[in-house]
């Protein structure tokens, strides 16, 4: 694997830099993504302008999670996985020849479904991505890990308690620990993969208002199945429908002005996708 | 009750085990004291003489028991064996998981149960036969030229005919490395999807990954694993009767002869029978008696040291062992 200059350093930069002023864009055009001989999404060109909050949101089966997964490539250990088309990251292409993508990954982190704390300690966790990095000393773990508690709102919960199991939180704290997590390699993307689905709803609430804090220091993509979720908290919406792009653009517009009548029955809450089709 | 009863039967098993080992190796125990831990000979006596009386236990004139080099012999080709297996068989385990195609990692974890179901006879008829007269015709002589420094010059010394410690070693090292390497293979297996996952999408290499989620998630099973294959290589019997060398001392080299107390008793207790006194076979019920507590120890020991592990390891409630 050829590491270029300029990534390398990005994977090597120090923690310095604030959060203000990173948020990278993100763009799709002409994006076609499948698996073998099945094609599960095509003909998608969205922009994720840098520091917004864009809602990924369609029925189950609309390729919304493929396609947030391809943001980072982390479809592509999944054997028969292809693409077409280009995906850019500030201008550049992901699948670049000189794109390492484990730095890719560090820029364009991500969050999952169910919380997936490491087997370690709560500070090890957080740390655990600025290790594999080298992007501080051993010293500074313990200020790296307070920092990012602190950030998501954590540290007062489990400050006396660094050294136990993440796996003794509640479902809602293990899922701030994940975001903690991938904010520590200091990201300039987030994806969220329906980061609320498994949490009750005073969790959601603080995962919602944590993203709407990073911003607009931090470009967000969060996969939603929940419209109201997807209305209160992002700034656009773009709306899947069977692997294609139905209607992109601001969340009021998407939700009070809808362009197609698709769109309208779906976010009006007729979510039967029957009447899609 | 039915579950009170379930729950007694293996705890009376056990004590069942030791009284009635104790019972018979009573009078060995009051013959030869402590010097059957300390003691070096074992010798039977004169059978044929008129037996004499010491200490009201009626013995052959000239009895002695000393079991220490079948001590040394049993911890020397266990610990020789669970050095060998353990990182083949760990090896072995994340290659099945992680690295070969799902086709053949089926086929070879099939091959890794099919061998660790492989009767022990099979394994001391080809260590004596086939494996042993290969280490040391060409094995053996290639070690005697490592370098001449602690801890390479073990392998300094006469190889012999290959059967001794290192050949009962890598004999017992064979039969534990399926144990080791099936409880392992199931441990990965079991690791989550979403928590690799989590550890690909900070960016992490492949091996900083395994690093950071399986070798943590595994470890405690896998030290269970390894006390799993230490017993069983403790109390392996006839393989060793086969190819240890069965001389009552200990191995003078790494490739010397020796002998275990499990191998001891099995190839011993036809002509102790013959002793007029009783006394040889209490010996052997003595001999037995000593593998139970060593057994017992290890397995005690690894309980501690894999309870102490668990709670350093923070994994969720239920995983791992």
């Amino acid at each position: 694997m050829v590491r270029e200059a300029s990534w390398s350093d990005a994977r090597a930069a120090s923690t310095g830099a604030r959060r203000e002023g990173t948020a990278a864009t993100m763009s799709a055009r002409d994006v076609r993504l499948g698996f073998g001989s099945v094609t599960v999404m095509e003909d998608i060109t969205v922009d994720l302008p840098p520091g917004s909050i864009t809602a990924l949101v369609g029925p189950s089966g609309s390729g919304k999670t493929t396609f947030l997964r391809s943001l980072n490539r982390m479809n592509d250990k999944v054997r028969s996985f292809w693409r077409e088309g280009e995906i850019l990251l500030d201008g550049r292409e992901i699948h670049g020849r000189d794109v390492d993508p484990l730095v890719l990954r560090r820029r364009v982190g991500m969050v999952f479904q169910r919380p997936n704390p490491f087997p370690m300690s709560i500070q090890d966790n957080v740390v655990a991505g600025v290790r594999a990095h080298r992007m501080a000393r051993r010293s500074a773990m313990r200020d790296i890990a307070e920092t990012r508690l602190a950030e998501v709102g954590l540290w007062s919960a489990v400050a006396d308690r660094l050294d136990d199991s993440p796996f003794r939180l509640s479902g809602g704290q293990q899922q701030l620990l994940c975001l903690a997590r991938a904010l520590a390699v200091e990201p300039e993307v987030l994806l969220l993969d329906e980061p609320t689905s498994s949490l009750d709803p005073r969790s959601t609430e603080a995962v919602e208002e944590l993203v709407r804090r990073l911003t607009p220091g931090i470009t967000v993509v969060v996969v939603t199945h929940n419209l109201a979720q997807a209305r209160r908290l992002s700034d656009n919406t773009v709306l899947f429908y069977q692997g294609r792009l139905v209607e992109s653009g601001p969340t009021s517009q998407l939700f009070d002005r809808p362009s197609r009548p698709e769109t309208a029955r779906y976010l009006g809450g007729d979510a039967d996708p029957a009447v899609l089709a | 009750m039915v579950t009170a009863v379930a729950a007694a039967v293996p705890l009376g098993a056990l004590l069942a085990a030791v009284a009635v080992l104790l019972v018979e190796a009573l009078p060995a125990i009051r013959y030869d004291g402590w010097h059957f831990l300390t003691g070096s000979a074992w010798r039977p006596g004169n059978y044929y003489g008129n037996p004499v009386r010491t200490g009201g236990v009626l013995h052959p004139v000239g009895a002695s028991y000393g079991a220490l080099p079948l001590i040394l012999g049993t911890l020397e080709s266990s610990v020789i064996a669970v050095i060998v297996a353990f990182p083949v068989a760990v090896g072995a385990a994340v290659l099945v998981v992680e690295k070969l195609p799902r086709r053949i990692a089926g086929a070879a974890g099939f091959c890794l149960e099919v061998l660790a179901g492989i009767p022990s006879v099979v394994f001391g008829l080809w260590g004596v036969l086939s494996f042993g007269p290969w280490l040391a015709r060409d094995v053996y002589p290639a070690l005697t030229h490592l370098p001449n420094v602690p801890p390479l010059d073990v392998f300094h010394g006469p190889v012999g005919a290959g059967e001794g410690l290192l050949t009962s070693g890598l004999v017992l090292a064979a039969m534990i490395v399926p144990i080791i390497a099936a409880t392992t293979r199931d441990l990965l297996r079991q690791v989550p999807e979403t928590t690799k996952e989590g550890a690909d999408a900070l960016g992490m290499t492949h091996a900083e990954a395994f690093r950071t989620v399986q070798v943590r998630w595994v470890r405690t099973g896998v030290l269970g694993a390894l006390v799993l294959g230490l017993g069983r290589a403790l109390g392996e019997t006839i393989a060793l009767a086969l190819v240890s060398g069965t001389v009552l001392s200990s191995a003078t080299s790494i490739y010397g002869t020796m002998t275990t107390v499990a191998a001891t008793i099995v190839s011993l207790l036809d002509s102790a029978q013959t002793d007029p006194t009783g006394l040889a076979v209490r010996a052997l019920a003595e001999a037995a008696l000593v593998l139970l507590v060593i057994t017992l120890g290890v397995n005690v020991g690894a309980r501690v040291l894999v309870r102490r592990s668990a709670r350093g390891a923070a994994l969720p409630i239920g995983a791992g062992f």
